[in-house]
């Protein structure tokens, strides 16, 4: 979530430095809202990364996407590295943050089921671990192909109808699927 | 109180509020942080549909174009991380020395000699205040929470739980997913 805007890291690296005095005491000369550099990856402000397991990951990302905050950051890390370690307190006990594994895009599948002799359902499922919004699917499936369209279960879409071959090609326009992520069943048993 | 929170799971519904309920929480905000009131436009525009989102536990949160901006518990309005964040002022801060940081991030509560210690910094507070937990070397908030003794307990004590942690960085409402309108 990285939603503050990272366009204009220099502006904001000022901002900040005047809200340092910490008083709860508005500043007069600061704009608010203030904006904050969330971290990509962790999505806390930059300088709690240090405190992520996955800390590599964080820099790699600041180094790409705030290359300035990324080499401030390091020359205040070399400065720590040789006060040495007395100024930092240090308590025992466990208090590493988990880490949430993001879920590994799956293989999205397709499949159709007959329903009559000449009528067929088509189930799409794993569309969810890409980062799609189920019932946004489901709407947008429904007005391609002008019929109905569900969320049926967890990470499954029925849409009725037989739509196999239109929807190989509308989900990696729409929804930037890789083809080869897509998997066609055939035809399935209910 | 948001440790175990789950945008799927724990959200009941949502409702939009009406302008008369919006104009009696505004004056409940303005009531409890006396400081928003310059900003008060800018964090709920009047014109702009506000979401309350009930959650279970008796949790709610305002939201505003998805975004969620305040939240309670029962009885009063807190400002979420992202909005403290953007306006530092709201609300009273709390210092922690570094060493605290790790253990307030993974949802501790914070304990007294965390607020004592020279790397920390205590401001007068009452009992019950709602309080930003900031960290030594930081410039930003890492927690919101609720003072479970005054300023002068805290340091004559010295023992036991200072400030409630209610709401960390990285907790389930920090990660919840913006709401559609």
């Amino acid at each position: 979530m990285a939603e503050a805007d990272v366009t204009d890291p220099v502006d904001l690296n000022e901002d900040s430095q005047k809200t340092k005095p910490k008083k709860s005491s508005k500043k007069k000369d600061v704009s608010y809202p203030l904006k904050v550099v969330y971290c990509g990856v962790c999505s806390m402000p930059v300088e709690y990364c240090e405190f992520n397991p996955a800390y590599k990951d964080c820099k790699k990302w600041l180094a790409e996407n705030c290359p300035d905050l990324f080499e401030r950051l390091t020359i205040e890390e070399e400065a720590d590295a040789g006060d040495g370690k007395k100024k930092k307190q240090k308590r025992g006990g466990r208090g590493v943050m988990k880490v949430k594994k993001k879920a590994e895009p799956q293989t999205v599948t397709i499949s159709r089921i007959q329903r009559q002799k000449k009528k067929y359902v088509t189930v799409v499922r794993g569309i969810g671990s890409h980062d799609i919004d189920l019932k946004d699917a489901a709407k947008a499936f429904a007005s391609r192909f002008s019929c109905g369209a569900s969320v049926s279960g967890d990470d499954e879409i029925v849409i009725q109808g037989d739509v196999t071959d239109d929807l190989l090609d509308y989900l990696s326009e729409k929804f930037n699927i890789d083809e080869d992520n897509i998997e066609d069943l055939g035809d399935v048993k209910k | 109180m948001f440790k175990k929170f789950n945008d799927k799971e724990n959200i009941s519904g949502t409702t939009q509020v009406k302008s008369s309920v919006i104009r009696s929480i505004r004056e409940k905000l303005l009531d409890t942080y006396p400081d928003i009131k310059d900003y008060l436009d800018q964090i709920l525009p009047k014109k702009e549909p506000i979401k309350l989102i009930k959650c279970h536990d008796h949790i709610e949160i305002l939201a505003l174009g998805g975004e969620p901006v305040f939240f309670k518990q029962r009885d009063f309005f807190m400002p979420t991380l992202k909005l403290l964040h953007k306006y530092p002022f709201l609300l009273p801060h709390q210092q922690v020395d570094q060493g605290a940081i790790q253990f307030v991030l993974s949802g501790a509560n914070i304990m007294c000699p965390g607020l004592t210690s020279p790397g920390a910094h205590l401001v007068q507070a009452d009992k019950e205040t709602v309080v930003a937990v900031m960290a030594e070397g930081k410039q930003h908030a890492l927690a919101i929470g609720v003072m479970k003794m005054s300023t002068e307990a805290i340091k004559s004590v010295n023992k036991g739980i200072g400030i409630e942690n209610v709401h960390y960085l990285s907790d389930g409402l920090w990660h919840m997913k913006a709401l559609k309108k």
